[in-house]
């Protein structure tokens, strides 16, 4: 017998997704409501199949390594059943016979053991190779969808198809992959000798395969939505448990820990339920299908029996037969349970292939050109944008900045300038107007190339759990350590930088949770410092930087956008008040365009926001 | 392992009932060979029809009686195993969010998650297999060895042999498996943190292009896991077939035996088909066996990672009694305050912090990155605990407090935006539960939020995405700030809440705090000279330790350090211009 596991493993923690009511948020969020069946279930398996394409070599050597194995199994109970007729009861044993079938059977014992083995070696390797496929393929998708995809969605759900639902496909292929195939084998071979040794008693066995499929279907319909409700409980549960613990800190800062868990446990409860119900529903099949089995077992001893003292069979087909049944059974109830296993690991495929369905950003037009050594002249021409169609962040601007200027935003928060940010790197694309840089309009160039031509100080940083020395080269992996170390210099991140004891080798852990705010910034900083991009972009950078540091940084800046154009957003006047061009925006206008001079004069908005700043000043 | 104890106790009894159900199952399917080998050695050896069927007869009531114990045993397994899986999440989650900061920055947040829904799953599942197969296996085993045993001593002498060679190769298995699968689950980690980081990082790859680095980052990583999952897979895939051989091999050595003994007629041949039966089952149960302790080993490691969680102590002293406060509400004092992360003396980010901050008062903190500001701020709501000096507010300690009490006093708007998944409504009653929609409203006005708020197409409905993503930095910080002030704090706190507002609207935020808030205490923390110029005295941090302490203009006469930070935003021409203005 090959080395089938028996085994129904318990439940799985299939992958969870969670799904939040969004009304009309960004990016193509499907709804699904959690009681669905896995819809698409041949759909599904078609396509988790072409992942198995590649591993068509493999796959044919299992594939004739079970055959060879099943071959085996199927004639092993057929030589015991010959050494038992060797010693026919209250006769001689006839000792020739038996020798040679203890050969046989011992050479065949190796040749099991050996392929089982061999099986197992090469199933390991193709689902691993499969599952790191599939999660390569995510994580790449994942590079390709636009920002907006991201905006629409909760970390802890995407965290949850990549992580939960990717487990969930693994541990189902690596179960049900060789029991499939050597299932099927398995139970067709074991037919066919069963029929060769006795057609009636086969008929005998058989009548209980009709009940078996009826348990299965009828199981199997109510643990496939059950199995559903589960992931989606999961989900919901994955996306509580990563926000409270990532923001860990406001929910002790508002002694919100009580509350949280009171949300956790409604949700564990929940889940409890669901998968309380699951599992009853999947307990009721091994069991059920023993009674049938045992029946099936009974019906041969009987009838066996029966034929036997007609003198129509020997003892010794019985007992070949019964090692046949059961050996008949195994197959079959295996294929029940991998029927069930593979509802909750078709739903978690399903989740997977939802992302790899989505919308990508849109591709460069063919005729795409790269943006090389831009000069930096941008125009906005009647640009309007929202993030939601009925919602218009920004209207109708319309402004120019010529190579090697800087140019200031400034305006209250929302008014939407980051926005316009958003729109010169093409992370959103604009809703009416043109957008040009040299001229061209930026749609005609390649994204990667436009992207590239800018260096960004965001107000989020980003750095990631690596040496500080990765994060800088982040800006251009090509460099030098001494060129490195100069951008931090130039940063003035050197400072803090040469009094950690590892330098810069550091590690930094988690999204750089290790350093202070400030300190990331500068990092952040050095990083543009080293990519020196063409045009510069910084979205008030520096506000949680101190003003002492600051202005250390502004002279460093200051020579870094020397004949390149930059977009400073600022809130700090005395930051933008160098500047060549300055914009005063709210609700999504152009309110005051101008020099700093000239907008002084001009006694409008920027001259209250200024004035506003010194109020307080006195006779300091 | 220890915390594994608590669900011990709790859980046995239902534990022995199902394993009891899982005896008689086991029981009802050991009588079947017995029975067939009666069937065929008295039944039909000597012709005896009506005997066959009683005994065929018999077989199906034993199954069926066998059944019913299955599913009374596999309910009561699952109800067992789910309840624990669920119990043990939520200990976790509360062990997890009682533990202090110190304690939570040892561990990987993203680790952290995994232990919570996969290692926790991993245990589950265990304890679940353990009830429905995992134990019927080695009870199956024991039972078939007893029956065949008794069937026949001469036989058994195989299984002398056997048995032993079949439990080593299983400690051997065991004893391989476990520090593979803890190498296995680090590398899951791993994949799952660099995820994770994408996730909270997509514009900055996008601005800097890195998406070829990113992907190869995840290639090593995901490579990584691959390779150890595999290797840890096929180290132990050779145990099962050798123990199969093993069993085998006993078969065939039985066969022979059996063949001298028909021989001799010391052996009968329905003995000899049934003893092959019994080790068929000993067989199949041992490769259940053998799948157990696989099982075993990868819950081991997931429960060691959760031991570790459990096993974390918490340094502070214990919460010592509530007492009434008899100070002024809403004074601060630190009097000689240290502070280190590590408690060494050496690596004190705070050192010598000695100041009072009256009731009502509104104090300006300012200084250069990573001079202390944040981390002196946190001390208050208690996040760590001073590590020399003493910390007062409302005239008491703060480590007489319960923390709880000492958090309803304060209101904290951090430096980071933090707002969760729900509505603008939701989010700013999270600071007090009791609040109804008109204070809720007054505390948006007063931040300067409830315009832009009131703009959006479902106003205080608008749902908000994983740090509120439609909205700008500025705005999710004006919410935030409602969030603080709808709790009606003693003490407000503001960490650098302001950086991303304008100047206009920041002045209107103070105006309307000073109006609203006559006898709460505030504490600004900025960058911007301009936020702090005004209040009624400002904190200068250098370094860690107090460099001025004044109001503006005592400091802009006597503070060096200040006078730095002045010029270095205002700049002196600055200083002109601006007077040049007013005077017109």
């Amino acid at each position: 017998m090959a080395g089938q596991t028996n085994g129904y493993k318990g439940n799985q923690a299939p992958g969870p997704f969670l799904r939040m009511g969004r009304p009309g948020g960004g990016g193509a969020a499907r709804f699904r409501g959690p009681a669905e069946k896995p819809k698409q279930f041949k759909g599904t398996l078609k396509r988790l199949w072409a992942y198995f394409g590649r591993e068509r070599n493999g796959l044919s050597v299992i594939l004739a390594l079970i055959v060879a194995d099943s071959v085996l199994t199927l004639c092993i109970p057929y030589f015991i059943g010959r050494a038992v007729d060797a010693m026919p009861p209250g006769r001689k044993v006839h000792f020739n016979l038996l020798e040679i079938m203890i050969f046989v059977l011992t050479a065949a014992y190796i040749a099991d053991a050996v392929l089982t083995f061999l099986q197992g070696w090469l199933v390991a390797g193709v689902s691993q190779r499969i599952v790191q496929r599939l999660r390569s393929h995510l994580f790449q998708k994942l590079q390709k969808l636009p920002v907006s995809f991201f905006d629409a969605r909760t970390h802890g759900e995407l965290m949850s198809r990549l992580s939960n639902d990717i487990d969930n496909v693994s541990n189902t292929i690596s179960q049900s992959t060789t029991q499939l195939m050597s299932g099927v084998i398995a139970l067709l071979g074991t037919l066919m000798m069963m029929i060769i040794l006795s057609p009636v008693l086969t008929v005998a066995s058989l009548c209980t395969v009709p009940l078996v499929f009826l348990l299965t279907r009828t199981i199997a319909k109510r643990t496939s939505v059950l199995f559903k409700n589960n992931q989606a409980e999961l989900g919901r549960l994955n996306g509580h448990i990563e926000e409270t613990i990532s923001g860990i800190e406001v929910v002790k800062a508002f002694n919100h820990e009580e509350k949280a868990i009171k949300k956790f446990e409604e949700v564990n409860q929940s889940l409890l339920k669901v998968g309380l119900r699951a599992q009853i529903w999947s307990g009721f099949l091994m069991p059920l299908m023993n009674v049938i089995n045992n029946f099936g077992f009974a019906m041969v001893a009987v009838v066996g029996g029966v034929l036997a003292l007609k003198g129509m069979i020997t003892v010794g087909v019985i007992a070949s037969f019964l090692t046949y049944s059961r050996q008949f059974v195994r197959p079959l109830n295996n294929l029940a349970n991998i029927f069930n296993v593979l509802q909750s690991g078709v739903a978690g495929a399903e989740r997977v292939f939802d992302i790899l369905d989505e919308k990508e950003e849109p591709e460069d037009a063919r005729e795409a050109i790269v943006l090389r050594d831009p000069k930096g002249h941008v125009v906005f021409e009647n640009v309007s944008f929202g993030y939601r169609e009925d919602v218009p962040i920004i209207k109708n601007i319309s402004f120019e900045a010529k190579p090697g200027t800087r140019t200031a935003l400034v305006g209250p928060t929302g008014a939407g300038k980051t926005t316009i940010v958003n729109l010169l790197t093409r992370f959103y694309d604009v809703t009416e107007g043109r957008i040009f840089i040299d001229g061209k309009d930026i749609r005609a160039y390649t994204r990667d190339s436009l992207r590239r031509s800018f260096g960004f100080v965001l107000q989020d940083t980003y750095l990631f759990s690596g040496t500080i020395k990765e994060n800088i080269k982040y800006g251009n992996p090509e460099a030098a350590d001494e060129e490195v170390e100069e951008a931090a210099r130039l940063a003035h991140a050197d400072i803090f930088i040469n009094r950690m004891p590892d330098k810069y080798e550091t590690i930094l852990s988690e999204n750089g949770g290790n350093l202070s705010q400030g300190q990331r910034q500068l990092l952040a900083i050095a990083r543009v410092f080293l990519a020196k991009p063409a045009l510069l972009i910084l979205d008030e950078a520096t506000s949680s930087i101190d003003t002492r540091t600051e202005r250390f940084i502004q002279d460093a800046l200051l020579s870094m956008m020397e004949g390149r154009t930059s977009f400073i957003i600022a809130h700090r006047l005395n930051t933008i008040r160098d500047a060549d061009h300055i914009m005063v925006i709210d609700h999504g206008q152009i309110i005051e365009q101008g020099s700093h001079d000239e907008l002084m004069a001009h006694r409008g908005r920027y001259y209250h926001m200024f004035y506003n700043q010194f109020k307080n000043m006195g006779e300091g | 392992m220890h915390f594994l104890s608590k669900y011990a106790k709790k859980y046995w009894k239902l534990f022995s009932t199902a394993v009891f159900f899982l005896m008689c199952e086991a029981l009802c399917d050991l009588m079947q060979p017995a029975i067939l080998s009666k069937i065929i050695d008295v039944g039909v050896a000597s012709r005896n029809m009506p005997y066959v069927l009683k005994m065929g007869g018999v077989m199906l009531f034993i199954t069926a009686c066998g059944a019913v114990a299955a599913s009374l045993r596999s309910t009561l397994a699952s109800i067992v195993s789910q309840n624990f899986g669920a119990e043990l999440r939520s200990d976790l989650f509360r062990k997890i969010q009682a533990l202090s900061f110190q304690n939570i920055n040892r561990f990987d947040r993203a680790s952290l998650i995994t232990r919570l829904t996969n290692d926790v799953t991993q245990v589950q599942s265990f304890i679940n297999g353990l009830m429905r197969m995992f134990v019927k296996a080695p009870l199956l085993a024991i039972g078939a060895l007893i029956m065949a045993v008794r069937l026949d001593p001469q036989l058994s002498v195989v299984l002398a042999v056997v048995v032993p060679i079949v439990i080593i190769f299983i400690i051997v298995n065991m004893r391989l498996g476990f520090p593979l699968f803890m190498k296995v689950q680090k590398a899951l980690d791993r994949v799952n943190g660099i995820m994770r980081e994408y996730l909270s990082g997509v514009r900055v790859v996008k601005a800097f292009n890195q998406f070829q680095f990113e992907v190869e980052k995840f290639s090593v990583a995901n490579r990584r896991l691959q390779e150890r999952s595999t290797s840890s897979i096929r180290i132990m895939s050779i145990f099962s077939p050798a123990i199969l051989l093993t069993v085998n091999f006993g078969i065939v050595a039985i066969l022979w035996m059996g063949g001298f003994g028909v021989n001799n007629g010391t052996m009968k041949v329905g003995h000899i088909i049934a003893f092959i039966n019994y080790m068929t089952q000993i067989s199949t149960s041992l490769m259940m066996i053998s799948m157990v302790f696989n099982m075993f080993v990868r819950a081991r490691a997931s429960t060691f990672r959760i031991g570790e969680v459990f096993a974390v102590e918490e340094k502070t002293s214990p919460n010592r009694l509530k007492h009434e406060v008899t100070g002024e509400k809403g004074r601060i004092d630190f009097e000689n305050v240290t502070f280190s992360y590590t408690g060494r003396v050496q690596d004190a980010v705070l050192k010598n912090i000695t100041f009072t901050i009256y009731p009502g008062e509104t104090v300006g903190i300012i200084g250069s990155t990573g001079s202390g500001k944040s981390t002196l701020v946190n001390l208050i709501p208690r996040f760590y605990d001073v590590t020399g000096g003493s910390l007062k507010v409302d005239g008491m300690d703060v480590r007489d407090f319960h923390p709880h009490d000492l958090r309803e006093k304060i209101a904290l708007v951090p430096q980071k935006n933090i707002l969760f998944t729900g509505s603008v409504r939701e989010n700013i009653q999270w600071g007090n539960d009791r609040a109804g929609m008109d204070e809720i409203e007054r505390a948006a006005r007063l931040a300067e939020a409830h315009d832009f708020i009131a703009a959006a197409p479902e106003g205080y409905d608008t749902m908000i995405g994983q740090s509120g993503v439609n909205f700008s930095g500025g705005q999710k910080q004006r919410i935030s700030i409602a969030r603080a002030l709808v709790r009606h704090p003693e003490i407000l706190i503001l960490d650098d809440s302001t950086s991303a507002v304008d100047v206009a609207t920041e002045m209107r935020i103070k105006a309307a705090l000073k109006r609203y808030a006559k006898g709460m205490t505030c504490l600004l923390i900025a960058q911007r000279i301009t936020s702090v110029m005004d209040t009624d005295k400002i904190i200068v941090l250098e370094k860690g330790e107090v460099a001025g302490l004044g109001t503006h203009e005592e400091l802009l006469r006597a503070s060096h350090v200040y006078q730095e930070i002045y010029q270095s935003q205002m700049g002196k021409e600055v200083l002109q211009d601006g007077r040049t203005n007013e005077r017109i």
